[in-house]
């Protein structure tokens, strides 16, 4: 009994302790902190609030008037060691001061401690927490851009923007100026970018692109974004106060339906809360959306290029250019041909920089020029241009190379600039044979062995050919090829098969005419009328009766119309003897002749029509 | 010849036009050789002639074929092309359909057709709806067929100059169309060769040993440049 009243002592005070340490253990450790602890009227500051314990208690945003807290993120970490649950919340807020001043922050969860943060009224500061035009604060030793920052708007409710740096905004027509263009994407609230930043407007154009962007990490109104920058050039091809923007296509998550988007939570800490991407992904409550994402507008005076003092020659390139020349050998002989170089180096639009080079140059016979352009910088800003052209010298003896003339417009200076090549000399020894190539001598194929450089090669060779610039043409693509010859051959087609089903309906109603009048006319009714005329004497209208019968037989057989059953139709079908054609050239004759005929001959020419009518009748 | 098999060319004709098209159109241009605002063919074969004497073997087979395409029957200009080929050891690129298809000047042969295609049709057209001059119609009708098949013809051999390119220096043709991968065999310089697809910057060609693989289209330069190419 009394060994039992022992262990119930300790029994009890063993529950007494475990008692106390379990009451002990949900207030754990709370830390509060706020960084930095001094800043300027519009400037935001960030706090931190911790908690250790084994418990994951719910943190409110404190309540300072003259301060606005913004929930910015929020981490838990749980690890369970030995049974022994150890809970690690952290959530982070922006506070954004509204007014200058000493503020106190009172602890959010018991055991904390209040901090607190001074408000300077600090000079040239931005408003802060405005959605669009909001101050940015990089990350200072990661700069992404060396160019100068414009604003940034954000789109897809805060969770990109798309912004451009440039170091100037008034341009002259023509010239290039460096440009970063830079997409945010805050982290978890895009899934992706569906495309590179597109020009809006058709008053400047871009270079192309860099396929990988550069990326850094840049902090904007308190949210981390990661910045992707796109570093190219722009010009602008038209004068005037013009405006630009960019767009980017992205696909960002957004809130599912039914969350709350204002109401009792608006303008409080809890909605960016909601908006957290972590949040919203450990709760699967967002879905995704393509948005397109537009910079601010940027307003660009755009100056035309002057036209006084403009040189001859100007070809439109607009930067700062160097011109060096050179020739690749000063000794040649006649008929050989030497490389006239001229280089053009320094920055701008390349693609504006050309030059004709030599063009009926005395005593040197020129070939087209070629251009290669090496550029020093990834979209082509800095860089140098070679001209090179073949040049062979017609005379012998030491020869100068003409001059070549570039001229551009410098825009610092804003005036245009020119240069041309130094003087150049080549000595040109007479050919071998003393013929020179272009003479179209030594044209005759030899046996010799190959080489294509050399006098002995040069005999080899057929000589060039006079260019009278007949059969230029712009494209060597033959017209089988060009889209634009495709529609000839379809259209001459299409005019055959419209005449072949013309000319087949006109058949048909002709066919048809033909047909129609063609009362065949019967024995007896010609014979009576042959009597009646034969009677009377009438050998002209016995005739007539005659051949319109037998006419209309002809022409039903022969598928022709009556005027075109002709005396000569008749005899060239059927020949002269035939008693038709006879009875047809009787009718003639009767028809312009005095004609006297018997009355025997009546009846025999009566019989011969009224027996070839039945023939001709007859199924 | 009927109307129907007249048409058949005709298509024929287009669809190889359609298919040369689709290939210039493809793929980007290396800056080499620029096409300058209108040429001649004796523009070029004196280019040519220029880079033949420096020693540019690529670059005169390049504007030898080029003026070859305005005028295929110059006999100096297939004279000297035989004189580059032979001096770098190529073989002659053309096949019996290149050397007797391109019988004269393709668009002289495009307008030849055309007029052949017009007088065979309505010469067959009198025949079938007139009875007069049967003889003369019928060889109008014979002089229209051979027209069209004469532009058929060419346009058929002139067909595989489209794909043809002329690689620019000696270059490695891989097995697949990426930087760094195995060699299959070198292409040698000036060497004509056929393109049969583009990716990525790097073209798919048959040699004309038929041999094929992947080379860097900046290697090359095509006989037709595209109206993008600014070679």
């Amino acid at each position: 009994m009394k060994r039992y009243g022992l262990n119930a002592w300790f029994a009890m005070i063993g529950l007494v302790l475990m008692g106390a340490l379990a009451c002990a253990a949900p207030a754990g450790t709370a830390l509060q902190s706020i960084e930095p602890s001094t800043i300027a009227l519009g400037d935001s500051a960030q706090l931190t609030i911790t908690s250790i314990g084994s418990e994951m208690p719910a943190i409110t945003p404190p309540m300072v008037p003259g301060l606005e807290f913004l929930a910015v993120g929020q981490s838990q970490q749980v690890q369970i060691i030995n049974g022994v649950t150890s809970a690690r919340t952290t959530v982070t807020y922006q506070v954004i001061a509204q007014q200058a001043g000493v503020f106190s922050i009172p602890s959010a969860l018991p055991g904390a401690e209040p901090v607190v943060l001074t408000v300077t009224r600090g000079a040239g500061s931005a408003p802060n927490g405005q959605a669009p035009g909001g101050s940015v604060q990089g990350t200072p030793a990661q700069p992404s851009s060396s160019l100068p920052a414009d604003s940034t708007r954000q789109g897809a409710s805060g969770a990109a923007f798309v912004r451009l740096r440039l170091s100037k905004h008034e341009l002259y027509v023509g010239e290039m100026v460096p440009v970063d263009i830079q997409v945010g994407a805050r982290d978890g609230m895009v899934a992706s970018l569906n495309g590179p930043p597109t020009l809006n407007g058709d008053a400047f154009t871009l270079s192309k692109l860099p396929e990988n962007p550069s990326r850094t990490e840049e902090t904007v109104d308190g949210k981390p974004f990661i910045v992707f920058t796109w570093h190219t050039a722009l010009v602008a091809v038209k004068p005037g106060t013009l405006s630009l923007t960019m767009d980017t296509p992205l696909t960002v998550r957004v809130r599912a339906p039914g969350r709350p988007d204002g109401g009792f939570f608006s303008g409080s800490g809890f909605e960016d809360l909601f908006n957290d991407p972590a949040f919203q992904s450990f709760f699967g409550a967002s879905t995704q959306r393509d948005v397109t994402v537009s910079s601010a507008p940027e307003t660009f005076t755009v100056l035309p290029l002057p036209t006084e003092g403009r040189p001859a020659e100007f070809s439109g390139a607009v930067g700062k250019f160097a011109v060096s020349s050179e020739i690749s050998q000063d000794k040649a002989a006649e008929g050989d041909p030497i490389t006239l170089r001229m280089r053009v180096s320094g920055e701008g639009d390349f693609q504006r920089v050309s030059s004709p080079m030599l063009h009926d140059a005395d005593g040197w016979k020129t070939y087209t020029p070629t251009a290669n352009f090496k550029p020093e910088d990834e979209i082509g800003y800095r860089g140098e241009k070679v001209f090179e052209q073949p040049l062979m010298s017609l005379e012998p003896g030491t020869r100068p190379v003409p001059e070549v003339h570039f001229s551009w417009f410098d825009p610092v200076t804003r005036r245009y600039e020119e240069a041309h090549t130094e003087p150049l000399t080549v000595a040109i020894t007479p050919a071998a044979g003393g013929v020179p190539l272009a003479s179209g001598a030594g044209a005759a194929p030899s046996g010799a062995a190959p080489n294509l450089a050399g006098p002995q090669a040069l005999q080899a060779w057929r000589p060039d050919h006079p260019d009278e610039g007949s059969g230029r043409t712009r494209s060597l693509m033959p017209f089988y090829f060009q889209p634009a010859y495709w529609a000839l051959p379809p259209l001459i087609l299409i005019g055959l098969s419209t005449a072949w089903f013309w000319l087949r309906r006109d058949e048909r109603q002709n066919r048809a005419v033909r047909v129609e009048p063609f009362m065949l006319p019967s024995s007896e009714s010609l014979g009576e009328e042959m009597n009646a005329w034969a009677a009377a004497g009438n050998v002209q209208s016995f005739f007539a009766a005659a051949r319109r019968a037998l006419g209309a037989v002809l022409a039903s057989r022969w598928n022709l119309t009556l005027p075109e059953v002709t005396t000569e139709e008749v005899v060239s079908r059927l020949g002269s003897d035939h008693e038709i054609a006879r009875t047809f050239l009787v009718a003639d004759e009767a028809a312009y002749s005095n004609l006297k005929l018997t009355p025997l001959d009546f009846r025999q020419w009566k019989q011969i029509v009224l027996r070839n009518l039945d023939d001709g009748t007859s199924p | 010849m009927s109307i129907r098999r007249l048409t058949g060319s005709l298509a024929a004709v287009m669809v190889l036009g359609i298919h040369g098209g689709d290939l210039r159109a493809q793929g980007p241009a290396p800056p080499v050789l620029p096409i300058s605002a209108g040429n001649t063919a004796a523009q070029l074969y004196n280019s040519a002639n220029a880079y033949a004497r420096s020693g540019n073997a690529p670059l005169a087979v390049l504007d030898y074929e080029r003026a070859r395409v305005l005028d295929p029957t110059d006999a100096d200009l297939r004279w000297n092309l035989h004189r580059v080929r032979e001096s770098a050891g190529l073989p002659e690129s053309s096949g019996w359909l290149g050397e007797n298809g391109r019988f004269a000047d393709p668009n002289t042969l495009y307008w030849v057709g055309i007029t052949g295609l017009a007088l065979g049709g309505g010469c067959v057209l009198a025949l079938r709806f007139s009875p007069r001059f049967r003889g003369l119609l019928l060889a109008g009708t014979v002089l229209g067929i051979a027209a069209v098949g004469a532009s058929a013809f060419n346009a058929a051999a002139t067909s595989a100059v489209l794909s043809e390119s002329i690689a620019l220096r000696a270059a490695p043709a891989s097995v697949s169309p990426v930087a760094g991968a195995d060699a299959l065999f070198q292409v040698p310089a000036a060497a004509a060769v056929r393109v049969l697809e583009r990716h990525a910057g790097f073209e798919l060609i048959r040699d004309s040993q038929g041999r094929e693989g992947w080379v860097a289209a900046t290697e090359l330069a095509a006989v037709i440049p595209g109206p993008n190419d600014p070679r």
